[in-house]
């Protein structure tokens, strides 16, 4: 399997990235060799091994119900570019779905 | 319009609807991944910390408190409890979503297939053109729930009432994002708008009974959707479905529905195509209309949430939740049908709302079990009609069920008529004075003391000869009169049916 130009292209406009010609030519390289560090990883006998995404062996961590004071409003809008009445300010928003 | 064609449409089409119902889990402290209070509006942005506010470097770790609510949630259900779950990042860019990801569940959820079986009765059990039109029950599986966090909210400032379209700029309130949201989806199965609607609001009453949430459909704490398509009767391939929004009612959810079945008829009758798209359902103009979005297909890009380790399920776990499992409704209606006599319609009604359950129940614990049909009739009856007609909610009522219990021994032991009852009550529900006080202030005591009545009856005798005469010669429709005037006699006191047959006695 190898990633086509296209496909570089498609991951950038779903990750919102805007690239340059030059930039998908070397990303399409970079993505291809990492793939090719996969397959070769693919070689490997895996018979009964199970598929994993974590691998601490630790499960269930979770934290009790309970409330723990966060950030003031004047804090929370400290980074926001643009903020009105207590609110971050955000552009119109274009051929967006409404209700989303 | 969609309505009155409904009937038509579904004699030669099958509709086929699946629902994804959105429940916030309101009642509890906290949010999925942070310990911002979990509450309903409020002054913007006050209730957000760095998780919530998908700050770089925060570390979400899931309440547990909301693990255990869904899980609940999945054996009310019947639902397969899942022995490995975990969370998954559901990749989309949206302003609402700080992070532009949602954590969600993706292929293992913490819920799997279960099902819920609903009653349908009344003018909606036609829309089934299949079946007899009588009243039926049917099972509508589940196919999954799982847990996820709530988005954020929006204002759209400039245009037109709050909308999108023509907005100059929004305006992002993050309070609701973190919130704990529970997603179930239904298989398939529902195949009438009025079979959604009972799907739905059985859930809700399930939901409200097992206490994880207040679905509120008006402040969005519940939120459905539905996938609709339809196909020819007799036809087994499914037809293009369309996903139907903003339904913000359980009338909404019906309407919407009904319209768009109708639409679809529509659009093939005309031998075009359905188009698979989003559908926004305008409560206004009673119509759906097709949402503005790109062409290109979600591709939201699930994978294992890093930040959170895997979920496994003991056995031992599962039966402790389900040892929580409080009585839900149907288990209760027919518990109500079994031990109290009462009929299908009234243990149902009595059965929904926990509060109200508890109140009847309390109520004839208290009265016995044999004036447990009395106490029912009162509750059905004046005390729903009292509560529906103004602003007390039952929690704030003044009536106890102390005070029903002792009313309903009261009206039993004859001491006051019904219609003496009738006041009682509505003086009990307005001072919160108990029943006997007021009996004894307004001196309603109802006599049933046979000596009291005969001497009344005996003095309206002799002082009505000439009617008395009328009555013995054939008259007998007199009688109401007579009735009336020892009534009067006993000012109002009289037992009206021992009044009744002592008249009768000695007028005969």
């Amino acid at each position: 399997m190898s990633i086509s130009e296209a496909d570089v292209r498609h991951v950038a406009m779903l990750a919102r990235l805007a690239l340059s010609d030059e930039q998908i030519t070397r990303l399409q390289g970079e993505l291809n060799s990492i793939l090719g560090n996969i397959e070769k990883m693919q070689e490997l006998d895996l018979e009964g091994v199970e598929p994993t995404s974590h691998s601490i062996p630790l499960r269930n961590a979770t934290r009790p119900d309970v409330v723990r004071p966060g950030l003031s409003r004047d804090l929370a809008l400290l980074n926001a570019p643009q903020a009105e009445n207590g609110a971050f300010v955000i552009p119109r928003i274009v051929g967006a779905e409404e209700g989303a | 319009m969609a309505k009155d064609r409904l009937a038509g449409v579904l004699e030669r089409y099958e509709a086929v609807i699946g629902l994804e119902i959105h429940t916030e889990l309101t009642s509890l402290n906290s949010k999925m991944f942070c310990g911002c209070p979990v509450a309903f509006g409020g002054e913007p942005n006050t209730r957000v910390c760095p998780v919530c506010l998908g700050m770089p470097g925060a570390l979400p770790v899931p309440n547990e408190a909301a693990v255990e609510a869904t899980v609940l949630a999945g054996l009310a259900l019947d639902c397969e409890i899942a022995p490995f779950s975990q969370f998954h990042r559901k990749q989309y860019f949206y302003p609402d979503m700080p992070k532009d990801y949602q954590i969600s569940q993706y292929d293992l959820p913490f819920c799997g297939l279960g099902h819920l079986d609903i009653e349908v009765d009344g003018e909606g059990a036609k829309q089934r053109v299949d079946l007899d039109g009588g009243p039926y029950a049917t099972r509508i599986g589940v196919t999954r729930i799982h847990l996820e966090e709530d988005t954020g909210k929006m204002v759209h400032v400039g245009g037109s009432e709050g909308r999108i379209a023509g907005a100059d700029h929004s305006l992002v309130d993050f309070n609701r994002a973190g919130t704990p949201l529970m997603e179930l989806v239904s298989e398939p199965d529902i195949r009438t708008p009025e079979e959604a609607r009972r799907f739905a609001q059985k859930l809700r009453l399930i939901m409200l009974n097992l206490g994880v949430s207040d679905c509120s459909m008006e402040e969005g704490s519940m939120r459905v959707d539905g996938n609709v398509s339809i196909r020819l009767r007799g036809e087994t391939e499914l037809g293009t479905k369309t996903e139907i929004k903003n339904m913000n009612s359980f009338k909404a959810l019906h309407d919407a529905l009904a319209f768009e079945i109708v639409r679809q008829a529509d659009v093939l009758d005309e031998g075009g195509r359905i188009v698979q798209e989003t559908r926004h359902w305008d409560v206004t103009a009673k119509r759906t209309s097709a949402l503005r979005s790109k062409e290109e297909a979600h591709d939201y890009r699930y994978f294992p949430e890093p930040d959170m380790v895997p979920f496994e399920f003991s056995a031992g776990w599962i039966d402790a939740i389900r040892a929580r499992l409080p009585e839900l409704p149907d288990a209760r209606r027919e518990r109500f049908m079994r031990d109290f006599g009462l009929s299908s319609a009234d243990a149902r009604t009595l059965s929904e709302d926990v509060e109200f359950a508890a109140f009847f129940e309390e109520a004839v614990a208290l009265a016995g079990t044999p004036l447990a049909k009395p106490i029912a009739n009162w509750m059905l009856g004046d005390f729903s009609a009292y509560l529906n007609a103004g602003t007390v909610a039952l929690s704030d009522a003044k009536v106890t069920p102390a005070m029903l219990a002792e009313l309903v021994q009261v009206i039993d032991a004859g001491t006051i008529s019904g219609k003496q009852a009738k006041q009682v009550f509505t003086e009990m529900a307005e001072t919160g004075d108990a029943p006997g006080a007021i009996i004894e202030i307004r001196g309603m005591k109802q006599v049933s003391d046979t000596g009291a009545i005969e001497a009344a009856v005996e003095r309206v005798i002799i002082a009505n000869p000439d009617e008395v005469a009328s009555y013995r010669a054939g008259k007998t429709t007199l009688i109401g009169w007579f009735v009336g005037q020892v009534m009067r006699e006993m000012r109002g006191q009289g037992n009206p049916s021992l009044v009744n047959e002592i008249l009768v006695k000695k007028l005969g």
